[in-house]
């Protein structure tokens, strides 16, 4: 019985027993791994994807997918360098300004899916390409450089030991967290993922909830993008290539389901984001072979999502012999 | 309401292609297409700049095609371009593998194809290739870095952040560092920590943090493309290592490109060295070679064309600025 309850515990938490058995790891491999300052370092390198993530599990609950948050991201840096650097714009309005052209990202997206029918993989694609496109007539791919006001952001923290960038990760998973969990909008979002038919039939709105999942995500893309702006300085043009890729691995690692009505923020995203930064943390902390270091981090990430897929099986079958049993 | 919608859609696709669609082709012009994998970083875009104005100079109809990073789609354009019966390619390819293939794919239409500084992975397609040796290159920079370690009198900690695997272009790089390592053995005091980047900024803002973290010694960074730079101070600089050269904290420092951040970098003693590819002696030997070859009706021409490029460094900085590309773009800025 004790046994059967643990092993249950054990498949209810996996991702989080994964996370914690890889840090183990790391750290016996190379015991610095352990320090505070490396976990700030992973915290620090997840947040803007941890924020792009989060964007995706809204619009993952609903059984959608946005392949243009990569793109989104790009567009909305260029601009706001842009309006730095030529328009002689403030850092904040600048960084407002930006987080609309995500926010209108997304409300094409929306409005195509909602509106027009189409299907949100094709849509998405196609805005990826288009805004991209933008992003590139704007610059003519030349690179947009950030002023020190901007990347020493970066280096700035709140109430003294909170870093910047961390600190907006955690208020973006905060927010996300209480609208899912503790309003009738998160409820009714999971209802949709779950069954559409039903949820029409219930009276929810669904087109209005679904258009909102992808503005939220064109936010969150532009607002992740400024985050890594604010380390890294500079925009050119691959900036955010590929990191829809990580952003919907990251929610499904936590659990999320790629068919809608499953996954949680926190600790669903947060954690799948975290751990991917601390594989590839841990892979350089054990000077591993950097011909090597794909293939381990592909085999941990199949592991996991792997765990992930079987563990709801063996969940049923265990409670179906306690059922029996009583 | 469709209706509308519909139309709606047909002239946003109709106006930009209207708008921006070039003219008819002249009978009696050359047309060369020029088809680049993307303008990533400043070095592509400067090499791009070089090739379509060379070309332009001479009065050639250029096509240009953007693959965005995409091998595939590159073949289709290249295929496109074929077919639109240009006289010549040239191309900058997304990774060795993808050169080979499109160059055998102008072979088999008789069109000449040139491929630019990024290298085939073999020789079997019959093309024009002009590339800078990279391992050549990025040696001579580590050479000066480890010239620079012996003044100091004791042995160093050294790294290097390494390009994407699947581009010969950071496999020479890597290479030409690693010789280094082998020919002063007794300069380094621990075996060099290899820092992947995939040319990514975000990846290499991670991993180079967290070899620091790992190694905090090290003190001699070696990065495979100039483009890395700004990451590269936004880790240093709150370890207090992005310091000038006399400093103490300075970290031996070099890179590999010749870009406009790596000349500020040098004029402002931040840089030791830096890698230089000799990106307008490539665009000129290139046209030159495609030229010729068009001319004598050559439909699969077959060169190797090397840029022996050189090392700029703190040493020679006076007397050889002017040959780095990003050294004049960055003394026009100025």
């Amino acid at each position: 019985m004790e046994t059967n309850r643990l092993v249950k515990f054990v498949l209810k938490n996996s991702t989080a027993v994964l996370f914690v058995l890889i840090f183990i790891m790391f750290g016996l491999i190379a015991p610095r791994f352990f320090t505070a300052k490396n976990f700030q370092n992973i915290m620090s390198n997840a947040s803007y994807i941890g924020i792009i993530a989060v964007g995706m599990t809204f619009v993952l609950l609903t059984g959608g997918i946005d392949l243009s948050v990569g793109s989104t991201m790009y567009l909305s840096a260029v601009v706001c360098g842009k309006l730095i650097n030529e328009a002689g714009l403030p850092v904040f309005p600048a960084v407002m300004v930006s987080l609309l052209v995500g926010l209108m990202v997304g409300a094409v997206n929306a409005f195509a899916i909602t509106r027009l029918r189409l299907v949100p993989f094709i849509t998405t694609l196609i805005t990826q390409t288009i805004a991209r496109g933008f992003g590139l007539f704007i610059t003519r791919s030349v690179a947009v450089n950030y002023p020190d006001s901007v990347t020493l952001m970066s280096t700035s923290k709140v109430l003294g030991f909170i870093p910047l960038q961390i600190f907006i990760f955690l208020m973006v998973v905060l927010l996300a967290s209480i609208v899912l969990n503790r309003t009738r909008y998160g409820r009714q979002l999971y209802a949709v993922g779950n069954d559409l038919e039903s949820a029409k039939k219930a009276g929810i709105k669904s087109d209005r909830l679904i258009a909102s999942t992808y503005m939220i995500s064109g936010l969150l893309a532009a607002l992740g993008g400024f985050v890594t702006i604010t380390q890294i300085g500079r925009v050119n043009a691959g900036f955010g290539s590929g990191d829809e890729f990580d952003a919907i691995a990251a929610a499904v690692l936590g659990g999320a389901s790629l068919f809608g009505g499953i996954g949680t923020v926190f600790p669903g995203t947060v954690l799948g984001t975290v751990m991917i930064e601390m594989i590839q943390a841990g892979l350089v902390f054990a000077n591993i072979d950097i011909y090597i270091q794909p293939i381990i981090m592909a085999a941990i990430i199949f592991s996991a999502v792997f765990i992930d897929s079987v563990r709801t099986t063996q969940i049923k079958k265990l409670e179906r012999r306690n059922i029996l049993k009583v | 309401m469709k209706k509308g919608i519909v139309l709606f859609v047909v002239l946003c696709l109709l106006v930009p292609t209207l708008l921006f669609s070039a003219g008819k082709k002249e009978s009696d012009q050359i047309t060369i297409a020029f088809c680049f994998q993307d303008l990533e970083t400043e070095f592509w875009v400067a090499g791009h700049k070089a090739i379509t104005e060379s070309l332009r100079e001479n009065g050639i109809r250029v096509i240009e095609k953007n693959a965005n990073e995409d091998a595939n789609r590159q073949l289709e354009q290249v295929k496109d371009v074929i077919t639109q019966g240009v006289d010549g390619i040239i191309i900058i390819p997304q990774d060795g593998e993808s050169a080979v293939t499109i160059a055998k794919t102008a072979n088999a239409a008789g069109v000449p194809i040139g491929i630019f500084n990024r290298p085939p992975s073999d020789k079997s397609a019959k093309n024009l290739v002009v590339v800078a040796n990279n391992e050549v290159i990025a040696e001579a920079a580590v050479e000066h870095m480890a010239q620079e370690a012996m003044k100091l009198g004791r042995k160093v900690y050294p790294a290097i952040m390494v390009g994407d695997l699947g581009d010969p272009n950071a496999v020479g790089r890597r290479q030409g560092f690693m010789n280094v390592m082998a020919k002063y053995p007794e300069l380094w005091a621990a075996p060099p920590v290899e820092i992947p980047t995939k040319w990514d900024a975000n990846v290499a803002l991670a991993n180079l943090q967290s070899a620091m973290q790992a190694n905090p010694k090290i003190d001699f960074l070696f990065t495979s493309s100039d483009f890395l730079f700004p990451v590269i101070k936004s880790v240093l600089a709150p370890l207090n290592k992005w310091v000038k050269i006399n400093n103490p904290n300075h970290v031996i420092l070099g890179g590999l490109d010749g870009d406009v951040t790596a000349a500020q970098l040098l004029e402002e003693g931040y840089l030791d060295a830096t890698g230089v590819q000799n990106l307008f002696y490539e665009a000129d030997v290139m046209l030159e070679a495609m030229l010729a070859a068009i001319k004598a009706g050559d439909k699969t021409p077959d060169k190797w064309m090397d840029d022996p490029g050189f090392a700029l460094t703190q040493a020679n900085l006076a007397t050889r600025a002017e040959e780095m590309w990003g050294w004049v773009l960055y003394k026009e800025k100025k």
